[in-house]
C-alpha cells in the first residue's frame, strides 16, 4: 500500500482529508441506514408517544382530546407523590454515587497493587443486568432468611428481622440503597480516567511548597476534577432519573407508592391500568425533565461543536 | 509522587477491602445460594459457606423449567441486534469519519440525544406498534428494540475507534485504485478489528441485560429472555430461591466473563465526552 504510485487516474490533490471532491455526497451513503433506521426505531415512536398523549384510547378506538390527559395527570395527587419520590430517589443515589464513586476512585489510584482487578471487581455490580442484581437482593433482603436481617441481627443493630419491603420508607430506602450498589461504579469508573489526566507536576510542586494531603486534595485534585465530576453527575442523573428495572422488580412501585418514581407510575399506568393516554403524557413530562439535563450536558461538554468544527 | 505512610497504606487497604466486600458480598451470595442443597436454603442461621455443593437448581432450571429456552432467546436478540446495530454502525462511522459531513455536529447531538429517551416512554408506542403489525411475542421486535439503544452507541464507539486510524491510509488504498467500500472492508476494519470487537460485546452486553423492553413484548412464555424469566419466578407463590439464584448466575456469568475482555474499552466508551481527551 504505498502511496507513491500516482499512476491512478485521480490527481493527488483532489483529496482533502476530507474524502475527495468528486465523492463529496457519499459520505450521506454511508449515514443513511443508521438514520432511516433511527428514524423508524426512535423518531416515529416518539411521534407516536407525542400523538398517544392526546389521545383517549379505549380498546382499539382512540379519540383526540387535547390537553386532556396532561390536566388530568396534573390534576391527580398521585403524579406529584411520584414526582417527589423520584426527586427523593434521584438526589440521594446521585449524591450518593458521587462521593462515594469519588472516595473509591481517590483510593484506588492510591494504590499499585491489583489495581485492574480491584477496577474490574468494583464494577461488576454496574455490568450486571440491573433486573439481575435486584433479584439477588431480593434473596439479601427477604424477611425471614434473608443474610441481611441475620447479619443485622447478629451484630445487634436490629432485635427482630424486618419485611424491608413491606413497610413504606425501609422500601424507599432498600430500593434507594441497591441503586446506590449499581451506581457507584460509574462515577467511580470516570473519576479514575480523570484523575489519570491530572499532571504529575502539579503534586510535586505542592510537595516541595508542603502542601498536606487535604490541601493537595483541595486545591489540586477537585480543580482539576470539577469539569469531570459536574458532567458525571449530569449523566448519572439523567439515568437515574428514567431507570425502572431495580424498582420494577424489586417493589413495583410499592408498598402504598411509597417508591413509585417517574418511571414506574408510568410504566404502571400503561400496562397495570391500561391508561396509555395518561401514561404517554407522564412519559412526555419525564422526556421534558431529562432535556434539562440533557441541554446541561451539551451546554458543559459542547458535544457537537467540535464535530462542526472538524 | 504518591508516597502514603505505612499506616495510611494500611488503612487505605482497610477501606478499599470494606468496599469491595460490600460490592461482591451479593454474588457471593447468589453463587453460595445457587449451589446449596434444597435442604439448606432455608436454614436459620444461614450457611455463609456450605460444603454440599449440589447442582440441583441447575438441573431443575434446564429440565423442568424452560430455562435453556430463555437462554436461547436472550442470546438470539442479543446476537441479532448486535450484528444489526455493528454493520449499521461500521457505515455510519465509516461516513462520519471520512467525509465532510454538513450538520455532523447536529447528527452527533442526536445521536446522543436517542441515548437519553427515557425507555418507559418509548415502550408505550413500541407495545402498539409492534401490536399493529403482529410482532408481539417474536424476536423481531425485540432486535429492532433493542437496536434502537445499542445504534446510537456503537456509533459513538465506533467513532472514536474509527478516527484513531489515519486518514492518509484511506488516501493510499483509493489512490490505488480501491473503492470507498473496498476501502472500508480491506483495510479499514481489519485496523479496526479491536475497536470493532469491543463495541460488538458491549452492545451484545447492553442488549442481554435489557429488562423492561422484553416484559412488555413478550406475553408467550416461550418468548421469554432471560431477564424476564428471572422476574417470572420472583412472582411465583413460593419461590425456590436456589433455582432463583442458580438462573440469576445463568444471566451474570456471561457478562462477567464478557466484561473481563471489555474493560479496556470502557472508559472510552462511555464517557464519551465526560473526561476530556
Amino acid at each position: 500500500m504505498s502511496n507513491t504510485t500516482t499512476t491512478t487516474n485521480i490527481p493527488a490533490r483532489a483529496w482533502t482529508g476530507r474524502g475527495l471532491a468528486r465523492e463529496r455526497w457519499h459520505g450521506y451513503l454511508f449515514l443513511a441506514p443508521t438514520l432511516l433506521f433511527l428514524a423508524a426505531v426512535i423518531v416515529l415512536p416518539l411521534f407516536h408517544a407525542f400523538w398517544t398523549s392526546f389521545q383517549r384510547i379505549r380498546g382499539l378506538t382512540s379519540t383526540f382530546v387535547g390537553f386532556a390527559n396532561y390536566v388530568r395527570v396534573m390534576e391527580d395527587e398521585a403524579f406529584w407523590h411520584s414526582l417527589r419520590v423520584s426527586l427523593g430517589f434521584v438526589s440521594i443515589s446521585v449524591v450518593a454515587h458521587v462521593a462515594l464513586g469519588l472516595l473509591l476512585a481517590l483510593a484506588l489510584n492510591k494504590i499499585t497493587f491489583a489495581r485492574t482487578a480491584l477496577r474490574v471487581l468494583f464494577l461488576t455490580p454496574w455490568m450486571v443486568a440491573a433486573a439481575v442484581g435486584a433479584t439477588i437482593w431480593l434473596w439479601l433482603l427477604e424477611p425471614q432468611f434473608g443474610v441481611v436481617n441475620y447479619i443485622l441481627q447478629s451484630a445487634g443493630i436490629i432485635s427482630a428481622p424486618i419485611a424491608w419491603l413491606g413497610t413504606p420508607g425501609t422500601a424507599f430506602a432498600a430500593v434507594t440503597t441497591v441503586e446506590i450498589w449499581r451506581g457507584v461504579p460509574f462515577i467511580m469508573l470516570l473519576t479514575l480516567a480523570g484523575l489519570q489526566t491530572i499532571p504529575a507536576e502539579q503534586y510535586e510542586a505542592a510537595e516541595i511548597d508542603g502542601a498536606t494531603p487535604w490541601q493537595k486534595f483541595r486545591h489540586i485534585t477537585l480543580p482539576n476534577l470539577k469539569y469531570l465530576l459536574v458532567v458525571a453527575s449530569t449523566l448519572d442523573i439523567i439515568n437515574v432519573v428514567r431507570h425502572y428495572d431495580i424498582i420494577g422488580i424489586m417493589t413495583g412501585g410499592g408498598p402504598a407508592g411509597a417508591t413509585e418514581v417517574l418511571p414506574a407510575l408510568l410504566y404502571n399506568t400503561a400496562f397495570r391500568a391500561n391508561r396509555f393516554g395518561e401514561a404517554a403524557a407522564i412519559g412526555v413530562l419525564l422526556l421534558l425533565m431529562v432535556l434539562v439535563f440533557a441541554a446541561m450536558y451539551l451546554r458543559i461538554t459542547r458535544v457537537g461543536q467540535e464535530d462542526d468544527r472538524r | 509522587m504518591n508516597r502514603t505512610s505505612p499506616l495510611g497504606q494500611a488503612g487505605l487497604w482497610i477501606a478499599i477491602l470494606i468496599a469491595a466486600l460490600v460490592t461482591i458480598f451479593p454474588f457471593y451470595w447468589m453463587l453460595n445460594t445457587a449451589l446449596k442443597p434444597q435442604s439448606e436454603v432455608f436454614l436459620s442461621p444461614p450457611a455463609f459457606y456450605s460444603a454440599n455443593w449440589s447442582f440441583d437448581a441447575f438441573r431443575t432450571l434446564l429440565l423442568e423449567r424452560p430455562f435453556a429456552r430463555y437462554f436461547m432467546n436472550s442470546l438470539i436478540v442479543s446476537l441479532g441486534s448486535t450484528l444489526l446495530s455493528v454493520a449499521l454502525a461500521t457505515f455510519a462511522a465509516y461516513g462520519f469519519t471520512r467525509f465532510h459531513i454538513k450538520g455532523a455536529g447536529a447528527l452527533i447531538v442526536f445521536l446522543l440525544f436517542t441515548k437519553m429517551l427515557p425507555e418507559t416512554l418509548l415502550i408505550i408506542p413500541y407495545f402498539r406498534l409492534m401490536s399493529e403489525l403482529g410482532l408481539i411475542n417474536s424476536h423481531l421486535s425485540l432486535i429492532l428494540a433493542y437496536s434502537s439503544f445499542a445504534l446510537p452507541f456503537s456509533v459513538w464507539m465506533l467513532i472514536g475507534f474509527f478516527r484513531s486510524i489515519p486518514l492518509e491510509i484511506d488516501e493510499a488504498a483509493i489512490v490505488d485504485g480501491a473503492s470507498r467500500i473496498t476501502t472500508l472492508w480491506r483495510v479499514i476494519l481489519p485496523l479496526a478489528r479491536p475497536g470493532l470487537v469491543a463495541v460488538a460485546l458491549f452492545t451484545f452486553l447492553i442488549s442481554w441485560n435489557a429488562y423492561v423492553w422484553a416484559l412488555v413484548l413478550t406475553t408467550d412464555p416461550s418468548m421469554f429472555v432471560l431477564s424476564v424469566g428471572i422476574a417470572n419466578m420472583v412472582g411465583e407463590y413460593r419461590v425456590q430461591w436456589n433455582e432463583l439464584m442458580a438462573a440469576a448466575m445463568i444471566a451474570a456469568v456471561p457478562v462477567m466473563v464478557m466484561f473481563a475482555f471489555l474493560e479496556r474499552h470502557l472508559v472510552n466508551a462511555l464517557t464519551a465526552g465526560a473526561v476530556k481527551g
